[in-house]
This record gives C-alpha cells, structure tokens and sequence, in this order.
C-alpha cells in the first residue's frame, strides 16, 4: 500500500470544524454531513475540513488528543511499556500530517504537537522493528502485536510479508525434499 | 504502488531460469555416444565415463536423477560443512552474493539431489535468511545506505530490500510534500532518460 | 551450445529491467535451429536404435537441452508481453514510436488486442456507463491541479471542447481528470500541492461568480 492510500482511509475520520457560513444538510453515499450553522461547530470528515479550509470557508478545531501535555503523557507511557500502548486514533500519524499541514494557525502549538507525535512515532517504529526481529529469531508461527496504527503496519509492507513468505517457501521445500521419493522425479523433470 | 507479491519461482520466472543455470562439478558414469563435443579437452566422438565436467544444474539433474544415473554430481563447496560452520559463526558478516548471487534459490534446487550434504541443505538456508534478516530491515529502514550496496546481497534478500527501500521513500515523501500528487512512473522516466541520452549521444 | 543461447535471451530481459529491449529475432532463430537439430537427431536414434541402452542416454540428454530451450523462449516471450501489458497502463493506449521499434509485428497486435479488450471492460463497467482504471491511480486530493509545462506541447484539448495553449515554463491550473496522463508522461509537472491554496480560492471565486452569473441569467429568462 502507498502511504497515499493510508492517508485516503485517514481522511474519513471526523474533525470539529466552525464554519463561517450557513448550508443545509449534504447527503453523500458516506453518510450525511452537517446542517452547517455560522459560528456553530460540527463534525464533518476531514477531507472535506482541508477543503472548506483552503478556500476560507471555516475555521479547523484540533482533535481532542492534539494536545501537547497529553501528546508527552502518551510518549512518556509509550517508552516505559514494553507492549505497543493505545494510540488515540488509529490514524493519528497522517491526521497530524493533514491537519497541520492545511490548518496549522488554527491549531494551538502546532509545532510542538507535531515534534511530540514524531518522538512518538520513533520510539514504535523502533520497538516494531525489535519485535519482528524477536519473532523471527524465534520458532514461532504467528505473533499478535496489539494496538498498532495504520500507518505504522504499512511501514512494514512488502518488506516483512515478504520475508514471510520467502521463509515459508525455504521450510516447505525443506519439508517436501525430506519426504521425496521417486514419484518426485518425473514431476521435478517437467519443470526443468 | 501497484499489488506486488513475493518471488516465487515459476515455469517463466527468469530469475528461475538465471539460478538453474548455476554450474556443478559432475562426473560421467556410463558412455553417451555422439556427445563427446560436450568435453571440450577431448576430441572423441562419445563422451567417456570418467570425464570431469562442469554443468548447469538442469542438466545435471536430468543426468542424474534416476535410477540409473548417467552422471554424479558434487555439490558446490559453499553449500558444505566447513562454510556452513562459517555461516553458523556470523552469518551477516559474509557477502553472499560473493559465493554466489543466487544462493538461496540454487541451494534449493542443489537440495534435490540425493547427496548425503543435501539433507541438511534447506534448513541451513533457512537458518541463514532468518540471521540476515535484520541486517536487510536495517538496511531498507535507514535512509542513509547508499542503494548500491544491494549488490553485495543475494538475489532474494536484494530484492526484499529493493521493495522495503521503495516504500521507505514513498513514505519520506510523503512526509515531506503529502499525498495528492501525480507521479511520473519510473517506467516513463527511464524511458525518457534513455531518450535524453541517445539524442546527446546523436549530436555529438 | 546446448542451450547456453537460451540462457543469453532471458539475461537480455534480466538487464533491462526498466524497458523492453528490441526483439531478439536473430537469436530466437538460431536457438529454433538447434532445437529442430536436436529433434531430428532424436528421432533417427529413436528409429535406428530403438532398443540399445547407451543410445537411450543421448536420448534423454538431448531432450533435456529441447526442454530448456522451450523454457528460454517461452519465458522470453511471456516476460516481454507482461512489460508490453503494463505499458499500456504507463503510457496510455499510444506508445512512444522508440518503444514500438523494439516490439515485434505480433506483440503490436497483441497490444493492440489488449488495448481493445481493457477498453471495452472499462466502458461495460458500472451498467454501460463505463469509467476510466488508468487514471486516479493515487487517490486524488482536489478537481484541479496546478502545473508547470517543462515543455512546449502545443494545444491541449479539453473533453469538452475547450482548449488551452501548453508553451514551456508557463503554468495552468487544469482539471486533474484531463491533465493526469500529461503530467505522468512527463510533459507537465506537478508544483507543489501548498501553491494550491492560493490559486485555488482565486479559481473558486471565477467559478462562484461564474455560476451566479449564469443562474441570474437563467433566472431571468425564465
């Protein structure tokens, strides 16, 4: 998957926003928007919050996570715990991204936020890649990470899949020439 | 990033065509006529038993896997115990691709035969991948490796490393400028590169 | 020699990796030579000989070197079509003339078949309403994107009859739909998407007065 594609599904969440002007109620195949009310706020998806943005028809209210004491408690917990913690949104990476990017006035310590969400960001990704390497080492069959966010397990991909699937093949022909008996022969001479 | 799997060896697959084409010792058992031509140091007309050649893996195995094998084989020295030893010892030290760059998929096939080495064969690879693994994550996650060090892996990890360093840089991107954008795809860019040089090539 | 040829055509697809290298007419007929040579052979030994032990090993040595050829072409021809294939979703359905020297009468006609084929899916798509896979490859951010021509191109027509004049270094904003195989193509690039902003409001408001004017006109001709 591309992080684009990630970020296509991270755009379906939904963000207060607070127009500037009045507007009835949209009916999308998704689901329904609004009414908007000037100076009233809602919760719209956030795709639509960039573009009511960019051309000056609201004002972007941060989710309620974005806040800097809790972004640090969240990475104080993060680096203490050996397990993978619950992040506050399973997309929490590429809202940061969009909604900084488009609405970074609107947003109180916008920079801050987004340092606090990158040092989170490290400390997984470095745990991420220390469990992969453990399970590999291992002789286990399956691992269960709890908690990982999108983005995060496509930073993996194709890599680790990959890998796996390589690894399966190498064990199932292991197994395969372990038991091989002459039938194997003709079979092994066709696809020469 | 269009859906992309894994290699896996198939009737067309070049690299599967590339990795048999790997060559063995094998010696001759029984006379073949009207084929000494495959000896270059001989000059009789049928190939003796005896002679010492060196053949792709294809062919060595259809001369040898019978009940009445034409010729013997003898697998290559990287594939037994002494530098097994080495590899159990460090496998990440070693550059692969040095011994051969198509390790993982020649042992394999090298694991068919009926050679008393060859038991042990598959599981060694298997051993081998699992202790290089981190060094190719490593390698793909860190921005900072020059890309050609992926010449120095074998022709499996260099390609799990080539798709992880992919979309590593399809993330850093993303970082920096956000999604949203057209591309164009490297195909069109390579094409037009080679375009740009020929036609400098050409007014020269 | 026994089937080292073979092995020459497929480390020719192996190199280039990015493109497709001319057709290979030369080689595929000297390896179609020694497989019919190879052929013959087995069958007077099949024929004279049928029953002598040692010529039963010629035999098998011979048949495996025909299979391994059968399996070099094979695979030379399969790749090449699979690159021809993913062309058509890279380029479009018209394929730069430096690329069509390198394909075989065949494998022209085989893409134009495809071509066809992909067409006629797309337009059945959705109860014959159609709709076009090779665009919005990425998912697209807004209706009209920004771009810089890094090249003079001419005229550019729009699906709706409308035109525009693409002279190198001068920048557009067009519809993403129409200007999305350009810009892949490397005949436009994308400015950065920030630039956007600015120029998209200024857009927005042409079209709301646009608009406005037209309804009003609308109103009162009513």
């Amino acid at each position: 998957m591309d992080p684009n594609e990630v970020e296509f599904l991270g755009e379906k969440q939904l963000v207060s926003i607070v127009p500037n002007f009045n507007f009835d109620m949209i009916h999308l195949i998704s689901g329904s928007i609004g009414p908007f009310r000037a100076g009233l706020p809602v919760k719209i998806p956030i795709w639509l919050a960039i573009n009511l943005k960019q051309q000056h028809k609201c004002r972007i209210i941060g989710q309620e996570w974005m806040d800097v004491e809790d972004l640090k408690n969240i990475k104080e917990e993060e680096k203490k715990s050996k397990v993978f913690t619950k992040m506050p949104s399973n997309h929490y990476m590429d809202e940061v991204h969009m909604l900084l990017g488009a609405a970074s006035d609107d947003i109180p310590n916008a920079d801050e936020i987004r340092t606090a969400v990158k040092d989170i960001w490290d400390i997984r990704m470095s745990k991420l890649r220390t469990s992969i390497n453990a399970f590999l080492k291992s002789e286990g069959t399956h691992a269960k990470l709890d908690h990982l966010t999108a983005m995060e397990i496509n930073n993996v991909r194709p890599l680790l899949p990959h890998a796996l699937d390589q690894m399966v093949r190498l064990q199932q022909i292991g197994q395969a020439s372990a038991t091989a008996d002459s039938r194997e022969e003709s079979q092994n001479m066709s696809s020469i | 990033m269009s859906l992309c799997s894994s290699y896996k060896p198939n009737y067309f697959s070049i690299d599967d065509i590339l990795a048999t084409e790997e060559r063995l010792s094998c010696k001759v058992l029984q006379k073949v006529p009207r084929l000494g031509f495959m000896d270059h140091s001989s000059e009789s007309k049928d190939l003796k038993p005896g002679t010492k050649l060196e053949l792709s893996f294809w062919l060595a195995y259809s001369m040898n896997k019978s009940k009445d094998p034409i010729a013997s084989i003898d697998i290559p020295k990287y594939y037994k115990e002494s530098y097994r030893e080495i590899l159990n010892a460090d496998a990440c030290a070693i550059e692969l691709s040095k011994w051969n760059t198509y390790f993982y998929e020649f042992g394999l096939h090298v694991a068919k035969f009926d050679h008393p080495d060859c038991e042990k064969l598959p599981e060694l690879l298997l051993k081998t991948f699992k202790s290089r693994f981190r060094l190719v994550m490593d390698w793909a996650q860190n921005q900072d490796t020059n890309p050609m060090i992926a010449s120095q892996l074998p022709m499996l990890e260099r390609t799990i490393f080539l798709s992880g360093r992919k979309s590593k840089e399809q993330l850093v991107y993303w970082f920096k400028i956000g999604g949203g954008g057209i591309k164009t795809t490297e195909l069109i860019a390579n094409h037009k590169k080679r375009k740009r040089s020929t036609f400098i090539e050409n007014e020269r | 020699m026994f089937g080292r040829r073979g092995v020459e055509l497929v480390k020719e697809l192996d190199q280039s990796l990015d493109s497709i290298p001319p057709f290979n007419e030369e080689l595929i007929t000297e390896i179609l030579e020694e497989m019919q040579r190879l052929y013959n052979e087995n069958r007077i030994d099949v024929n004279t000989r049928p029953d002598d032990h040692e010529t039963y090993l010629s035999i098998k040595v011979r048949h495996a070197v025909l299979k391994r050829d059968k399996r070099c072409i094979l695979a030379y021809l399969y790749n090449r079509l699979r690159r021809i294939r993913q062309m058509r979703w890279e380029f479009g359905s018209i394929l730069p003339p430096e690329i069509t020297v390198s394909l075989s009468k065949p494998e022209v006609q085989w893409f134009d078949s495809y071509s066809k084929c992909l067409a006629t899916y797309m337009k059945s798509i959705g109860d014959n309403h159609g709709l076009n896979l090779t665009s919005d490859l990425a998912p697209p951010k807004s209706l009209f994107i920004e771009v810089k021509c890094i090249a003079d191109y001419g005229k550019f027509e729009f699906g709706d009859g409308e035109s525009v004049q693409l002279k190198k270094n001068t920048y557009h904003l067009l519809p993403r739909s129409e200007c999305e195989q350009l810009v892949r193509q490397d005949g436009c690039v994308l400015l950065s998407p920030r630039s956007l902003t600015v120029n998209c409001k200024r857009h927005c408001e042409r079209k709301d007065q646009e608009t406005k004017r037209e309804s009003l006109s609308a109103c009162r001709s009513l």
